[in-house]
């Protein structure tokens, strides 16, 4: 369970989160909902040990992130960030398979386990057919799902992602969506399609200028009204869906 | 475009393979001792083998310490490139590039200034502390945020080179009755080579490239991004801090015996890494044994091509290097 006390991040003078507080259940699905630069990314990096919060604490299993070694956090928190880039061509087959660093041994071949859970996570996110494939070969989709499966390749219980569907089609978004919810893993997600969040994440917190607006049901949050004071967007539900009024 | 995707399935085992390959170790250290015997061989004076076995002069206080030192040097300039190119992210960097190399040469020549040659560790002490220096001054003024960038790098290592060897020259100046020694510094050469450098540039060699074997997965992994890397379990400014501080020391005590060698690190593991892919627990091992051969190599080109005098073999490394080095920033242009 990841549990969230009085996180306060200030970039120089700027106040980037202020005071969020929450407990994200465990084997739910929870959107971090909220509009461009507002910190979504900033709490994230707080959860993966990424980011030393100004004040305030975030705690994975009752023990705060920063008590833990980078390999034992690494095996219980993956995170699959924004932007890739590199300018060394592994293939995404010996990308994904650095996602068993934590679990390996230094100078320790990957064992055929490893190979079996790397062959697994990316059949998963339909990547397998690129394994052979270097980084310019992949389009950013591709890219991504790539991250994805070296994510999965982690077998943690908590997952943190940032935006890891806004290059997908379609198909592959529904697709990523429907395979986080059938996995047992409490998972953080930052997304902004708001139908997406509102069919396959469990609960919502929204931010909004840094302060936490709504945490909790998602249903419950998502409402004309919070789009309203988040975004400035005018919208009405219809039928469990969110339609935009221009 | 049709994208080569499908047509390699099965051999997922063999691409696979992390470690080095034991075979192509063995035919490497084969090659090197081939190398080292050829390179023996030749010089302002040929020895034949039947010579060496009989215990020449020229072969045992001249030659042997001569072609150890141009292997020793070779791999571990070339280890450095790879570890720094991995650490930095960045393909284009190497300790001489990053003007590392110079700053230890600085260091070497102040310490030869002050009398310091009598102590064993006295000029590669200062050259450690030089060029220490500037890789802090390097990661200081390079990285933007947490990332480095390809130009601010590269154009911060050319000014810090710059700098340094206008030092140095005033230095000489001063100094004229040093001159000779302290040129030395500036060119590369394994003329002087003895046994006492042997000694102290082997044991640096083996503990150093120990450190970035050890290190093999991680330097995987930053190449992913230090965020990434930390996520994924390398506890990265530890490692980056070890790694920057024993590739240094190689670096330093390399340029303490024997002077600038420039771009092995460079032309090295990029050679490797055509052949072997990026996997650093492979680019590492055979860039070690290739720099080893390409350094001796070098040298031997060095001091036969214009008997019975010698090329610094600095400036051959340089004339392969130096249009390698163009090329690359040609094919990545885009990336700056």
């Amino acid at each position: 369970m990841i549990e969230l006390k009085h996180i306060t991040v200030d970039f120089g003078k700027r106040r980037i989160l202020d005071d969020i507080s929450a407990r994200l259940e465990e084997g739910c699905i929870t959107a971090v909902m909220g509009p461009n630069g507002c910190g979504k990314t900033t709490l994230l990096r707080c959860i993966g040990a990424l980011l030393e919060p100004t004040s305030g604490t975030a705690e994975i299993d009752s023990r705060r992130v920063k008590e833990y070694s980078a390999r034992e956090l690494a095996q219980k928190v993956a995170f699959v960030r924004q932007q890739v880039q590199t300018d060394f061509e592994f293939s995404a087959f010996e990308t994904v398979l650095m996602g068993r660093n934590p679990y390996q041994r230094r100078m320790q071949n990957e064992s055929q386990a490893d190979w079996d859970i790397v062959e697994r996570c990316m059949k998963q996110t339909g990547t397998w057919h690129l394994r052979f494939a270097k980084p310019g070969e992949m389009s950013g989709g591709e890219m991504q799902r790539v991250m994805i499966a070296r994510a999965l390749a982690q077998e943690t219980p908590v997952l943190l992602m940032d935006e890891p569907v806004s290059n997908l089609d379609i198909a592959h978004q529904l697709e990523i969506m429907r395979l986080l919810g059938g996995m047992d893993k409490t998972v953080v997600i930052v997304i902004h399609d708001l139908n997406l969040a509102l069919q396959f994440c469990d609960r919502l917190l929204l931010i909004h200028d840094g302060r936490m607006l709504y945490h909790g049901d998602m249903a419950g949050g998502l409402t004309p009204e919070n789009i309203q004071t988040v975004y400035g967007v005018k919208t009405h539900m219809a039928e469990d869906h969110i339609i935009f009024d221009y | 475009m049709k994208r080569d995707r499908t047509n390699r399935i099965g051999k997922a085992d063999k691409a696979c393979r992390a470690y080095a390959s034991p075979w192509v170790l063995a035919g490497l250290v084969v090659l090197l001792a081939a190398t080292m015997a050829v390179s023996c061989m030749f010089g302002a004076v040929d020895i034949s083998l039947s010579e060496m076995t009989q215990g020449s002069n020229i072969f045992w206080d001249l030659r042997l310490p001569r072609v150890l030192m141009g292997a020793a040097v070779g791999a571990v300039l070339s280890v450095c490139g790879a570890a720094y190119q991995s650490i930095f992210r960045n393909p284009l960097t190497d300790p001489y590039v990053l003007g590392v190399s110079s700053g230890a040469s600085l260091g070497a020549a102040v310490a030869i200034l002050l009398g310091m040659e009598v102590y064993v560790w006295g000029v590669g002490g200062m050259a450690l502390a030089a060029a220490l220096l500037t890789v802090v001054l390097i990661y200081r003024i390079a990285s933007i945020g947490n990332r480095l960038h390809t130009t601010t790098l590269l154009l911060t290592g050319v000014c810090l080179t710059l700098l340094i060897s206008a030092v140095i020259s005033f230095l000489m100046v001063l100094n004229q009755e040093k001159m000779e020694s302290i040129i030395f510094w500036t060119m590369g050469s394994f003329g002087s080579s003895t046994w006492a450098d042997v000694w102290t540039m082997l044991p640096v060699a083996a503990v150093g490239i120990g450190v970035v074997l050890w290190y093999g997965r991680d330097l995987n992994l930053l190449l992913a991004g230090s965020e990434a890397a930390q996520s994924m379990g390398c506890e990265v400014e530890k490692v980056k801090r070890v790694l920057l501080l024993f590739t240094t020391l190689m670096v330093a005590f390399a340029v303490s015996s024997c002077g600038v060698i420039g771009f092995v690190g460079l032309i090295v593991p990029h050679a490797v890494r055509l052949v072997a892919g990026p996997d650093n627990r492979k680019v590492v091992p055979y860039s070690m044994l290739c720099g080893a051969i390409f350094v001796l190599l070098c040298d031997t080109l060095a001091r036969t091509v214009l008997r019975p005098s010698e090329l610094p073999v600095g400036s051959l490394t340089s004339m392969v290097g130096a249009p390698l080095f163009i090329y690359l920033l040609y094919k990545n242009k885009k990336g700056l």
